[in-house]
Parts: C-alpha cells; sequence; structure tokens
C-alpha cells in the first residue's frame, strides 16, 4: 500500500514574530523551523497505518530548500522516501498553491492513501486537504481520528470523522483518497539514533513546481493584532459592580 | 450580488449563518444585492427562517441527496448553484462542514478562498479579508486573486448575528443539481460519545481561576461562579501545578489554547505565558485585587475588587 | 523494549563551538590522510543547531580562520566588524566614559555575532561532511569500564512525571566509542561527573563562574552604528562584586545587551537578575534602548577562573574541551576561540589515537601537551590569576589585572581562588541583626514591563519549552530548603536562578515549601553552581527541550 503524508515547515511555537520591510510576510533569516504539528500526527497515523497493512509511507512537501529539515525528520521516524517540490517562493505560498506545485508528481506516484494534517501553524488556512484531494481527483474527509481497511471490501477505507460538539460519525469510501488527520489521535514516536543515520540514505526525490504558478491570495498587510477597544473599568461596591458588568454583558458585549 | 450559503442539519438552522448572512451586509455597504442559500432535503422550514432577513432571495436547494451531508454532494451542488447565480462573492460561516467542502468547491470552480476572516476591509480599491496568522501572533490582510467569485468563510464571533438588519424576502425553491451516482463518501448516523477528556477549546465561556483563589477549599467558588455563567471551569498554570485541578484545565502556553465568547479570569494576574493562551478571547473580563495585574490591559472589563465579594455578587445577579 | 547501541570511533558530546570544530577537524584530517573513514558522532541535547547556544558575542576570528580559511565565501554569520570600542564606569546617575579603552577591551578586527546562528551555520558545515549529528539527544551518563570511558548513555525519553514510562518510552541508548570528547559547555553535568569519579580536579585550582543575561532588543535603526561595542563596570554592582555589561550594536537596529555577575558575591539577597534590570533602568542605558522592543532573553553560566581552573584534560578514553575545560579568557571575555582551538587540537589527538589504536590517557595527553604549546596557552596563562584577584574587590582586581598585563603574566602571582558559592555569607553575617524579608532580593526592581520585566515574563522571551509531564530535572535534596536554609541564607535559589525555577510558596501549614518549575529551566547551571550548601544537581531533561535561542 502507497501511503503519502503531506508535511509542512513552519516556524516554531516560540517564534516571535518578525516583520519584512514591506510589513507583508514575516522575516525568516531569523526564525527557527520545525513540522507543523498537525502534519506530524498524521505521519504517525501513516506509520502505523503501513506497520499494520504494509506498504511505503512517503512524504511530501513543497517550499524552499530549508524544508529538507523536517523531510529528514520524518524519514528520521520511519518514512521511506520523500518528495520534495522544490521552490525559494514556496515559502510563503498559500494552501491552494501549494497543492498545485505537488498535484503532478503525486498524481504520477499513484498513491492509495493521502494524509496531511488539519491545518498549518503558520497560515492555517485549512485548505490544502480538500483542495489536494480535488485535484488529484480522489474522494476525502477531513478530522479524522481513526481509519481502517474496510475487511473483504478492497480498496475501501472506514474512517471516524469528528463533527462538532462532541459527535462523530463512520464514514466509508473507496481508495485511493485523501484524508486530513485529527491533531492528538495518537503519541509520536521519536526519531532513533539509527533512524537517523538511515535517513540520510533515503531517496528524496527533488521537482521544479510547474511553471506559471501564480498565488491565489495576495497578502497586501501584516501586523499584529490591535486590542479595539480600551479596558472598562467598573467601581463601586461589589453588589453594584457585579449588576453593571452582568448588564455590559448582555446588552454591549452580547457574550451572556 | 453577494451569496451566502447557510448550514442547517436536520432541519436545524446553523446559528453561525446568521453572522455570515450579517458579513454579507457589510461587505456589501448596501451597493449589492445578497441572496442567501441552504442546501438540504425538505428545507422550507429553515429558509423561511432565513427569509426574515433584509435580502433580496432565499434559494431553498433541495434533494434528496443532500439530505446526508457528504461533501461530493455539497460540492456538486453549490458548484452548479453558483455558476448558475454568477455571485461577486460566495460567503460561508468558518464550521466544520465549512471546512469539510468549501475548499473542494473552490478549486472545482477554480476559484480563490479566504477562510477564517475576522473583518472586513478595503486595500488597493477592492475588499480585502482580515484573518489571523501563527497561531493568532499576527493578523493578515488578504486580497483573493482572479476572477469573482471570490469564496470567503468567516470566523465563528467574528462578526454578529444581531447585527442582521431584519426584511422579508421571498423564497424560490431550486432543485439541487447532485448526480447521486457520483457521491463517493457512504456515511453512517452521527453519534455521540461520552466525553473522555476536558475539551476547553469547545467551550463557548470560560470562567479561568489563578492564584488570588488562595486555597482548594475556595475553588468551589469558582465553579459556582461557572455554572452561573453557565461556563466551564478553568484554571491557570499554578491553580493545576498544585493540584486542585486537573492538567486538562490549564489554559497558557503549557496547557490549552481557547477563544470562546466569553472569558473570566478570576484572581489570575496576566503572566505572559497565560495571556497567549486566552487573548483571542472575544470578551474578556478581569477580577483582581491587584489593579496593577496585568491581565487588564488585555480585558475587555475589569473589576479591581476582592474576588470573594465579588463572585458572590456576580452568582446572585446572574441568577436573576 | 531494547535500549539501543550505536559504536563509533569518535563521539563528542555537545553540539557547541567546541564540539562542532572538533567534529569539523576531525573530518578535515580524515580527508588530508586518507585511510579507513573514522565513524563520528555528535550528539546533542538541543532540538536543533544553536537552540542552546548564548554568548554576547564577539569572536576573535583566529581559530575560525585556521579551521576553515574561507569562512567569509562559505558564507558565516558574522553580523559586522567591531568598529568602535567604548568602555564606561557607571554611578547610579551618571556614566564616565575611560580616556583610553584597556588593552583587553580593544576589539580591533573582532566580529559581533550571535553565537546561536554561528553554531547553526558551523553544523552545516559538519552536515555537509557527512558527519552524523544527533540533535535532541541529551547524554545523561558517562559509560566506564573500570576508569576507562567507553562512551555515554542518553536519557531515556517518554517518562512521565511520576517516573513511569508514558506511551511512546523510549529508552536512552549507549553510545561507545573509543575516545569521547567532551563539550558539554560550562559546568557540563558529564564533565561533571567525570571530575568526580576520576578526581580530574584535584590539581587545579577551584573552579569559578558568572552568571551572563542577556537581551535582543530592536531599536530604532539610526540611534547606534553597527560595530559599535560598549562595555560598563560599575553600578548597579558595589566594589564587592564582580561583573559589568556588554551593548553591542548589529545591523538592522538589532542590540544585544548584557550583564554579567561574578557567582562568588557575598550578599545573600542579592538577585542577580535584578541588578541586570537595574542597569536597563540607568539613563544612559535605558536612553539607548528608549522606543525599542525586546526581542529575545536569556541567562547562561560562563566559566571565569581561567587557566589555573582547567581539570586534567585526559583520561582513558576522554578528553574535555571549550567552556566545560573552562578555557575562557575573562579579562577579555572571549571563550569562544578559545573553544573551537581546544576542539580542533583535541580532534588531532583522538585521530592520531583512534589510528595508532592506542587510546588511553598517556596516548590521550598529547592533546594536554598540544595546549600547552598552543595560544590557548598564550593567551590564558599571563592573566591566570586576574579573576581571582577581583575577589579583593574591584580596585584591588583592576590594579592587578593591570600588572598581569603589563608584565606579561609574571607578576604578581600566587593568588588562589575559591569556589564562588563558598563567599555566599549567611544572613547573620552579613546583615547582622537588621530584620530582612528574605522574600525580596536586596536590589529588587519593581518591572514596568516595557524596558524592565519579571522573570516569569522573560522566560517567556526566551522560548523555553519543557513536556510538563516528565521527572523534574533539578534534583535538590529539599531537607536543607524547609530547616536551615531559611534562617541562614533565605533561600537564595528563588534570586540566583534568573528563570524563576525554584519559589517558596505557601504550604498551607502556616510555613512554606520548595517548588520547583522545572519547565521554566533554561539551562543555565547556575542553581547547580551557585547553591551554597551544594545540594542542587542539574541533570538534563528529556532530550529536545530547553530554551529557543534565535538570533542570541
Amino acid at each position: 500500500m502507497k501511503i503519502a503524508v503531506c508535511i509542512k515547515q513552519v516556524p516554531t511555537r516560540e517564534w516571535q514574530p518578525r516583520l519584512n520591510e514591506t510589513k507583508t510576510w514575516i522575516r525568516e533569516q531569523e526564525a527557527s523551523y520545525e513540522m507543523n504539528e498537525p502534519d506530524a500526527y498524521a505521519l504517525e497515523e501513516g506509520l502505523r497505518l503501513r506497520e499494520k497493512h504494509g506498504g511505503e509511507v512517503v512524504v511530501c512537501s513543497a517550499g524552499p530548500a530549508r524544508v529538507q529539515q523536517v523531510i529528514r525528520e520524518a524519514l528520521a521516524r520511519g518514512a521511506d522516501r520523500a518528495l520534495h517540490v522544490e521552490d525559494e517562493a514556496l515559502g510563503a505560498a498559500d494552501a491552494s498553491t501549494a497543492a498545485t506545485a505537488l498535484m503532478a508528481p503525486m498524481k504520477e506516484e499513484g498513491f492509495d492513501l493521502i494524509l496531511t494534517g488539519l491545518q498549518s501553524d503558520d497560515q492555517g488556512h485549512a485548505q490544502f486537504g480538500p483542495v489536494l484531494a480535488e485535484k488529484l481527483g480522489v474522494p476525502h474527509s477531513t478530522i479524522i481520528m481513526e481509519v481502517q481497511f474496510e475487511p473483504g471490501q478492497a480498496g475501501a477505507i472506514k474512517v471516524k470523522r469528528e463533527l462538532e460538539g462532541g459527535w462523530f460519525q463512520y464514514v466509508t469510501m473507496p481508495t485511493p483518497a485523501l484524508l486530513t488527520i485529527q491533531s492528538g489521535i495518537n503519541q509520536l514516536r521519536y526519531a532513533t539514533l539509527k533512524g537517523i543515520m538511515a535517513a540520510k540514505k533515503k531517496e528524496i526525490r527533488k521537482v521544479a513546481p510547474p511553471p506559471g504558478l501564480v498565488p491565489r491570495l495576495k497578502v497586501v498587510a501584516l501586523y499584529a493584532p490591535q486590542k479595539s477597544k480600551q479596558t472598562v473599568m467598573i467601581g463601586g461596591p461589589a453588589a453594584q459592580a457585579a449588576q453593571e458588568l452582568v448588564r455590559r454583558l448582555r446588552e454591549e458585549a452580547r457574550a451572556l | 450580488m453577494i451569496l451566502v450559503i447557510a448550514e442547517q442539519k436536520d432541519g436545524r438552522l446553523n446559528r453561525a449563518s446568521w453572522e455570515a448572512v450579517a458579513a454579507a451586509q457589510q461587505l456589501s455597504g448596501g451597493q449589492m444585492p445578497i441572496k442567501v442559500a441552504v442546501l438540504g432535503s425538505g428545507v422550507a422550514g429553515v429558509a423561511g427562517e432565513l427569509a426574515q432577513a433584509a435580502v433580496t432571495e432565499v434559494l431553498a436547494v433541495d434533494a434528496v441527496a443532500l439530505g446526508i451531508y457528504t461533501p461530493d454532494a455539497f460540492v456538486q451542488a453549490a458548484a452548479a448553484l453558483i455558476r448558475e447565480q454568477a455571485p461577486q462573492y460566495v460567503l460561508l460561516a468558518h464550521t466544520y462542514q465549512t471546512r469539510d467542502f468549501v475548499p473542494t468547491l473552490a478549486t472545482r470552480i477554480d476559484r480563490a478562498l479566504v477562510t477564517d476572516v475576522i473583518a472586513i476591509r478595503t486595500a488597493e480599491g477592492q475588499a480585502a479579508f482580515a484573518r489571523p496568522m501563527f497561531q493568532g501572533k499576527l493578523v493578515a490582510d488578504v486580497v483573493p486573486q482572479g476572477p469573482a467569485p471570490h469564496l470567503v468563510t468567516v470566523q465563528i464571533g467574528a462578526f454578529r448575528a444581531d447585527a442582521v438588519q431584519k426584511g422579508q424576502a421571498p423564497i424560490v425553491t431550486v432543485a439541487g443539481s447532485v448526480d447521486a451516482a457520483a457521491i463517493r463518501q457512504r456515511p453512517e448516523a452521527p453519534f455521540q460519545e461520552a466525553k473522555q477528556a476536558v475539551d476547553l477549546s469547545q467551550a463557548e465561556r470560560i470562567v479561568a481561576v489563578g492564584r488570588g483563589i488562595k486555597s482548594q477549599e475556595n475553588v468551589a467558588v469558582a465553579e459556582q461562579l461557572a455554572q452561573a455563567f453557565g461556563a466551564e471551569l478553568a484554571a491557570s498554570r499554578p491553580i493545576c501545578d498544585n493540584g486542585w485541578l486537573p492538567m486538562e484545565r490549564q489554559i497558557g502556553s503549557s496547557g490549552q489554547t481557547v477563544a470562546p465568547k466569553l472569558y473570566v479570569a478570576v484572581g489570575i494576574s496576566g503572566a505572559i505565558q497565560h495571556l497567549v493562551g486566552m487573548k483571542g478571547s472575544r470578551t474578556i473580563v478581569a477580577i483582581n485585587k491587584d489593579a496593577e495585574a496585568p491581565i487588564f490591559e488585555i480585558a475587555d472589563y475589569g473589576i479591581v475588587a476582592d474576588l470573594f465579594e465579588v463572585a458572590p455578587a456576580l452568582i446572585a445577579e446572574l441568577k436573576k | 523494549m531494547e535500549r539501543e547501541t550505536l559504536d563509533v570511533d569518535v563521539l563528542i558530546v555537545g553540539g557547541g563551538p567546541a564540539g562542532l570544530s572538533a567534529a569539523l577537524r576531525l573530518a578535515q584530517l580524515q580527508q588530508a590522510k586518507g585511510g579507513d573513514a573514522l565513524s563520528i558522532a555528535v550528539v546533542e541535547k538541543a532540538r536543533e543547531a544553536g537552540a542552546h547556544q548564548l554568548s554576547g558575542a564577539l569572536l576573535d576570528p583566529s581559530a575560525l580562520a585556521e579551521l576553515i580559511p574561507d569562512f567569509k565565501a562559505k558564507g558565516a554569520p558574522l553580523a559586522c566588524e567591531v568598529s568602535r570600542d567604548s568602555v564606561y564606569y557607571l554611578t547610579p546617575r551618571r556614566q564616565l566614559r575611560l580616556p583610553i579603552t584597556p588593552p583587553p577591551f580593544r576589539n580591533h578586527g573582532n566580529y559581533i555575532i550571535s553565537l546561536s546562528q554561528f553554531a547553526k551555520w558551523l553544523a552545516g558545515q559538519v552536515e555537509a561532511e557527512g558527519i552524523d549529528l544527533f540533535w535532541g539527544f541529551a547524554a545523561q551518563a558517562v559509560l566506564f569500564d573500570g576508569q576507562r570511558v567507553i562512551g555515554v548513555r542518553t536519557g531515556d525519553r517518554g517518562v512521565g512525571k511520576d517516573g513511569q514510562p508514558r506511551g511512546m518510552f523510549e529508552p536512552g541508548a549507549d553510545i561507545r566509542a573509543r575516545v569521547t570528547i567532551f563539550a558539554d559547555g560550562v559546568r557540563g553535568h558529564l564533565t561533571k561527573e567525570l571530575m568526580r569519579v576520576l578526581q580530574l580536579g584535584d590539581h587545579s585550582e577551584p573552579a569559578q563562574f558568572a552568571i551572563g543575561l542577556k537581551e535582543l532588543w530592536d531599536i530604532p535603526r539610526d540611534r547606534l552604528a553597527p560595530g559599535t561595542v560598549v562595555h560598563t563596570l560599575g553600578y548597579p554592582l558595589r566594589q564587592e562584586e564582580f561583573g559589568g555589561s556588554w551593548l553591542y550594536a548589529m545591523p538592522d537596529g538589532r542590540v544585544s545587551i548584557g550583564f554579567v555577575v561574578g557567582l562568588d558575591y557575598q550578599d545573600p539577597l542579592l538577585d542577580p537578575y535584578s541588578a541586570f534590570q537595574r542597569f536597563k533602568q540607568h539613563p544612559f542605558i535605558a536612553g539607548l534602548l528608549s522606543g525599542g522592543q525586546v526581542v529575545r532573553y536569556g541567562a547562561k553560566a560562563l566559566p571565569e577562573g581561567g587557566w589555573n581552573t582547567q581539570p586534567s584534560l585526559f583520561m582513558d578514553g576522554g578528553l574535555i574541551v571549550g567552556d566545560a575545560a573552562n578555557f575562557v579568557n575573562s579579562m577579555r571575555l572571549k571563550g569562544i576561540h578559545l573553544a573551537m582551538r581546544s576542539g580542533m587540537l583535541a580532534a588531532e589527538t583522538a585521530f592520531d589515537a583512534v589510528r595508532a589504536g592506542d587510546t588511553s590517557a598517556r596516548a590521550l595527553s598529547a592533546y594536554k601537551a598540544r595546549v600547552d604549546s598552543s595560544a590557548i596557552k598564550t593567551e590564558l596563562f599571563p592573566v591566570r590569576d586576574v579573576h581571582q584577584a577581583f575577589s579583593g574587590g574591584l580596585y584591588a582586581g583592576s590594579v592587578f589585572a593591570g600588572l598581569a598585563m603589563m608584565t606579561g603574566g609574571r607578576l604578581p602571582g600566587g593568588v588562589t581562588g575559591h569556589a564562588g558559592h563558598t563567599r555566599l555569607k549567611t544572613l547573620g553575617h552579613y546583615y547582622g541583626m537588621k530584620k530582612r524579608d528574605i522574600l525580596t532580593g536586596s536590589n529588587a526592581v519593581t518591572p514596568d514591563r516595557s524596558l524592565t520585566f519579571d522573570k516569569l515574563t522573560s522566560v517567556h522571551y526566551s522560548g523555553t519549552h519543557h513536556e510538563e509531564d516528565q521527572p523534574v530535572h533539578l534534583l535538590v535534596h529539599t531537607e536543607v530548603c524547609h530547616t536551615i536554609c531559611g534562617d541562614e541564607y533565605g533561600h537564595p535559589c528563588v534570586r540566583f536562578c534568573p528563570a524563576n525555577v525554584y519559589e517558596m510558596v505557601d504550604n498551607g501549614q502556616g510555613g512554606r515549601r520548595l517548588q520547583i518549575n522545572a519547565s521554566n529551566c533554561v539551562h543555565c547551571k547556575t542553581c547547580d553552581i551557585m547553591d551554597p550548601y551544594g545540594v542542587i544537581t542539574w541533570v538534563a531533561p528529556e532530550g529536545g527541550e530547553g530554551p529557543q535561542y534565535d538570533g542570541m
């Protein structure tokens, strides 16, 4: 079984924002990077499925040269090989553009199952998975907690989808299919010394992006969020303050 | 023309759809007609509800294949609807369901989609959509590229459902265009599971307690306050470190990040490690004895007082 | 679960400038001399290169130029060349510029760098040679065969707070090597173990340390010319305290500012972190930072004792390099070039030893011989007692330092040092009968949250992050904390830790108990050094965690 796991490299959670000259993107030079955490869960699920059903796990990533860091990490954790669509401009690409970049080489591979994280911790569009599914012409489902292969039905999977408010749903669909995996559904494995050493020998196929790739979204300004209101301090004795607060919450803020 | 696609389940309208209508009204600024569509099977009732807004038309898109949600069916029907209606913008609320099918829809019709929008601005003479990036550390104003329609999903709670101008719109029933044979997903009935862990990220209201509560016995006061607010109880790190509340109720950089409609911080000073976990909340109330506490810098409402006096007063007031 | 094992020829513990230089030099020797390929491995507790690296820093490029002659062409991230040097003496309100910059403070030809970025770049050079760099692996214990060092064991991963394995438990790996080069940094916890087991400190003076606190700021761009280097002495430290500050201007309005306090102060209620905040409040400094924004914070101990405090550098199967060997020139405030050079010399020795098939202490003693005939000795020997002389106060120390410089280290001599924590006076001794609130530092500052901050906010800016559900990595014999320490020293750990790890909290019975907020730790080692009873032992938390010193 051929499983693809799409991973993204994002600035670390501890990164302090610093904007570029035009204030339309971040200054990448000093940022430290790591694997997008939701994708790490997708990778773990892919590795577990391979352990159960055999086959290979191929990590796929679109981005500048620096994404090698997370590709190697994925290989060190046990992925078999990698596909890297490399271009400097892809570092700031929106989800749809990234999916377009990966479409052709991934179609060529003929994956049975494609796994992605829910969304990226940097841009957070939550689009990449479903967009890629459409581009590859495969069915998809999102926020998946469990993946099973239907017994006695070759080429089908049954997944458990998370819905709002504590509801869940089982969905069956044929493979090839694409799933976006819920974070926290399993424990992430560590890379071992042997894994790290073996990663150096694993294949990373580099592919150039298709020509004529244009961004779908243009960032015209990037800024720190401002608080729009001033703090309203409510004074007076406790009973009075409580009354005033509840009134304001009901009428002004509509929070109750 | 702006097309809003509302969401319903088993004949019940998802309230977030009103927020999308409010956003549409803001985007239009009175200049563009607004139509509201709802997809499903037997949606006359929901359409009737939606018709009570000041919009041009409500489209009840009805098909048996739309009775149970699948991304394939909804993408088909919505794509056909959009091709037919030719709007400038398509607006939806950013719900789990929207996340499941709208990116696919956008790709099917080859148009740009901006998700999780918190505000509508103008830039370079066009509409720009503000959305959070880098886990809320920054906000980006984004202009969708390429030809219309542009698809937009709005963050839940960013636009106010009660800001929708009321009216009376005509309802048009449209046959949903779905080829049932082309639906690849086979969903079963949804079910609920006993909650295993506290998921504060889903709570609409949270009362969080900090060191000011002073002792484990006093946590009961916070519990009562949370109940009175109809809120989940949460805590800052020191409370969980002491074992007064379980770790899964911790908010902050070493706990959960939340953005509920209402966050009431009781006896919390506002160390930056806590703030990063909750500053995205819509309305923040801070109650603390120390007027200099950093929490007041990000609060919308603040009360400098002894929480042991204010909490009972609030409980009494909320019961009224 | 099976414990992983790995066998290599040379294992380097620590991925800072010393360890990376050793690795690179080994690769170069391999290429130059040919023959059977040496297997080399580097283990480093940080998640990635540079994450735990913190320094001012001014780089003397001499060692770099020898290791990588074409360092500029290879893109070494040297922020800028030092363009102007000045030294100031601060009083509470004023600053007096020293008319002549004393020779050790002259930095012509040196570069202002971010050590973190430099280490990242250096790691890239090492990786390009195909050497295995194992990031996120914390060496936890030395592996011995009798008195011979045969490698290290890395820490277990996935252990819960209660000591039980969590879901994805991985036992630590045993990495065995014919030669292990210990580059585990200032007060390295493995070097500390070696010193204890093999009595490596028997013929050296006691090690001495200082704590360095640092912030990165973004200030208005045109205020300071890149390459401006400022050092200060005096306020807020008193005669009895050793230390001072630095301020280095880099391009694009980026400023590195820091404060050093010798970890041999006498006042038990002193808080080095507060001294740093007070320093920033000085009108001269506040003026330079006004309108700016803090970007990063960090703290780390640094070796101050100099040449005479180096431990025995070699043993059967092992060598010690860099800060772990106390190779820092405290007069010039520089150690990176010494770390690099010592790494290179250790690599040369290890290479010869492995090739010759003899990695005994006798064979590895060639490293000491190399160090003795290298620029390390030429630089460190003349100033060997300078720091120790400062225990006599700022004036005495300065006079001594001046004489040492003028006579090339021939005069004066024979000043012996003491471990710094032994100089801490008890409350009774220092404050006499005066009642003191022991929970407030003697130099406490109320933070204004734009120029000065509280420790917890600073910890946030260090980017430090640890899994909460793991055993506490600060081993404390708390008997002392709950009995005599309060009366004797007033719980100095609360003050000397720059990250709010130690807190005395209400124990619910009218008293106080020690609470250890282990996940705040920035791995500075100050507690391991400065605790007056010597009951705190720092061990490595789970690999891959700790501070994120981007740009530091």
